[in-house]
């Protein structure tokens, strides 16, 4: 999230400074539009003020002359002449200072020049009457008529200025009617951009507050992750290294350092620095592993490490492109320190190749056991054959007895090799499992044990039994040794009576099935009423060649129940025995259904 | 009838011996020591050869599975009938020797009786009809 927020906050921060910056220029060109506008009517205005002055002035120089004309017609004084004759040069002043004032008027300049006319007919008139009077004759109806039409002239100078006056003024009015509209609406539309302005400025403002509170509840998460990760390395024995495609740099974590040997960031971070501490012959491992590393294949590599203090450990190490945000690539490198696993490992192959020597041997102790050992065994018996046919009648009576236990010793051997052999194809055999009725099994074990049965007058009687899939000729094997035991240690003032019994079960309700993955069990009892043994005994009764009875008086080798066992592992069983001396046992088998 | 014995012990060749002896039936008994001596004799110019071979397994030079496989390749003694004669009786072998076109299994008996009885039956057996209607079940003889 917070690469998003980063990115939010930063194209906000943009965002708002061009905004601040345009809003800016535009109300400083506004003021200074209306700077402009204020110094145009300011002289507008000053230029009307001065032409009305201008204006009042011709008339007033003109009002100058006429009453000096006037004063000199009535006392022939020619004082009162001197302001007649300045009059004319001031006026002229003051319609050159008009003439220009009003340049940039045409329709004043029109009105001016109609002044300028009416100004010379008034003064051309002042001059007539002057010159009428001053004549010797007076011709005093002239004079009147020039006075009147100078009266006349005068008044319409006073409406030509009055015009020309009232042209400024609504001039003026005008301009500044204009002037008004123009500035009316800036305030407004000013106050409405800095109240937008305002707004998006706080708008920013809080919007930054609001990432910076992320970014620093995510920089918070971030040290958290870091010192977790840094927690782990050490726990988990092993360092990283980044390594940035753009800039070339690297950088390794302080674990990194401390697996090998070394104080945190204590040399730079770089391949040669690094390649120094791997063993010589392992250097081309980790470079060429580099190589190989892909986006989608991580290039697992092992080599070894000669640490600071000489100290020779065993890495393993794995690497990893990402892209970042800002779409530099990254190479992620995760070293592990093996070195335990790696021991425990080499001392596995090792104590497996013991194993596999064992077995191997065992294999040929087998070779042994069914040729080497039955060879001479074989000879020796068919020896004892010949004798016994041709010989035996001119032996002695010591020597037949010896002979005779000679012969029993021969056959007893040849049973405990054949069930040793039998024990042992017990483990080898390639396991078949076939779907097999048991019911079937056990009626061929009657078969097969048939004469017995019939010679100690025996009694079996089964429940139905289960079809499970199993190796049948084990199952077999399996029910011939249980069954064959109940018939040879029978009671022997009593027919033997073998019950066998099956049901299902879970294997929660029995504390020897506990903790495995089958949930239901098939139980499968055999009981007798022979003779039964001591129940301490009946853990050691499945040990190879471990037999309860003296040979002499049952023959056996000790290896039957054994077989049992086994055959009952081979299928993921167990195996138990009960028994009473004197009442009978009961073996029961228990197999996954 | 011709019989030939390969096995390189030198007291079941005397068992054998003395067995055809004892019984009834008329027969020629030879024995070769080994594989080796074996291919010698029916390899030699106008032999005449035996109608039955008994092959031991276990033999020094060359053992009765390479014997077998050799003679079952020659024209001319790839009919004889071939008996293997041997302490052991695994699985392997009883499976391989049969594959290789061995015509009977036998196990050395533990002791002589049943060795001649073995021996009688193996030589009256009618070998024609025998190997026609040869299989697993009655390839391993036991008396």
């Amino acid at each position: 999230m917070s690469g998003r927020a980063i990115f939010t906050t930063a194209f906000l921060l943009k965002g708002s400074f061009i905004v601040a910056l345009f809003i800016l220029i535009f109300t400083s060109s506004v003021s200074y539009k209306h700077t402009v506008v204020i110094a145009e009517s300011t002289e507008l205005l000053v230029r009307s003020y001065k032409i009305q002055i201008q204006l009042e002035q011709l008339v007033s120089y003109v009002k100058d002359a006429e009453t000096g004309e006037r004063g000199y017609i009535i006392t022939r004084d020619s004082d009162f002449l001197q302001p007649y004759n300045t009059a004319r040069d001031k006026i002229k002043g003051t319609l050159f200072a008009l003439q220009y004032l009003t340049s940039q008027n045409l329709r004043q300049q029109h009105n001016l020049d109609s002044l300028l006319l009416l100004v010379n007919l008034r003064l051309a008139l002042l001059k007539s009457s002057l010159e009428i009077s001053s004549a010797e004759n007076l011709n005093k109806r002239w004079l009147e008529e020039n006075m009147t039409k100078g009266r006349k002239t005068m008044d319409i100078i006073r409406s030509q200025i009055n015009k020309m006056i009232d042209l400024e003024v609504s001039n003026f009015n005008e301009h500044q009617k204009k002037y008004n509209r123009e500035i009316s609406i800036t305030p407004i539309f000013t106050l409405f951009l800095f109240t937008v302005t305002l707004i998006f400025l706080i708008f920013s403002y809080l919007k930054i507050n609001q990432d910076l509170e992320i970014q620093k509840r995510t920089n918070e998460k971030l040290l958290i992750s870091i010192e977790s990760i840094k927690h782990a390395e050490i726990i988990g024995e092993f360092g990283t290294s980044q390594w940035n495609l753009k800039t070339n740099k690297r950088y390794y974590s302080d674990n990194l350092y401390a697996l090998l040997g070394c104080e945190p960031q204590s040399f730079e971070a770089t391949v040669e620095n690094f390649l120094k501490f791997v063993h010589p012959d392992d250097r081309h491992i980790v470079t060429n592993g580099v190589k190989e590393v892909t986006d989608n294949n991580p290039f697992p590599v092992e080599y070894r490490i000669i640490r600071k203090d000489g100290e020779i450990r065993f890495f393993k190490s794995i690497g990893k492109f990402i892209t970042d945000n800002g779409n530099s690539k990254l190479y992620i490198g995760i070293s592990r320190d093996i070195t335990q696993q790696h021991l425990t490992e080499q001392a596995l192959v090792e104590r497996n190749r013991e194993l596999e020597h064992s077995v191997n041997e065992l294999e040929s102790f087998n070779r042994v056991a069914s040729h080497d050992l039955q060879e001479p065994l074989r000879k020796i018996q068919t020896f004892i054959s010949r004798i016994s046919e041709k010989e035996l009648s001119a032996m002695s009576e010591t020597s037949k007895e010896y002979f005779a236990r000679i012969k029993t010793s021969a056959s007893r051997m040849r049973t405990l090799i054949d069930d040793l052999l039998l024990f042992s194809r017990a483990n080898k055999i390639e396991k078949v499992f076939e779907k097999t009725d048991f019911n079937q099994i056990l009626e061929s074990v009657r078969q097969e044990l048939s004469q017995t049965i019939e010679e100690k007058n025996a009694v079996i009687r089964s429940a139905s039994l289960p079809t499970l899939n199993v190796i049948p000729f084990q199952i077999q094997q399996l029910f011939i040794n249980l069954i064959g035991n109940s018939l040879k240690y029978s009671n022997p003032d009593v027919p033997p009576e073998i019950k066998i019994e099956c049901e299902i079960m879970s294997a929660g309700t029995s504390p020897i099935l506990e903790g495995n993955a089958s949930t239901n069990y098939y139980k499968i009892s055999v009981t007798d009423n022979g003779l039964g043994f001591e129940q301490k005994y009946a853990d050691h009764i499945f040990v190879l060649f471990h037999r309860l009875h003296n040979k002499s008086e049952y023959p056996g080798t000790g290896i039957g129940l054994a077989i049992c066992k086994k055959i009952v592992e081979n299928h993921n069983g167990f195996i138990t025995a009960k028994g009473i001396p004197g009442i009978g046992s009961t073996f029961t088998i228990f197999l996954p259904a | 009838m011709h019989i030939l014995l390969a096995d390189d012990d030198e007291d079941d060749r005397l068992f054998f011996r003395d067995a055809f002896e004892e019984i009834k039936i008329k027969t020629k008994v030879e024995t070769v020591n080994d594989g080796v001596e074996l291919m010698n004799y029916l390899t030699q110019p106008n032999i005449k050869l035996p109608h039955i071979l008994f092959l031991d397994l276990n033999m020094p030079r060359k053992g009765g599975i390479d014997c077998l496989l050799e003679l079952k390749r020659m024209d001319q003694v790839k009919n004889i009938a071939v008996v293997i004669y041997s302490t052991s009786a695994s699985e392997e072998d009883i499976e391989e020797t049969f594959v290789l076109g061995a015509n009977v299994y036998l196990k050395k008996p533990n002791d002589f009786s049943t060795l001649k009885k073995t021996l009688e039956a193996v030589i009256t057996t009618n070998w024609q009809y025998h190997t026609s209607g040869l299989n697993r079940d009655n390839f391993i003889l036991s008396i």
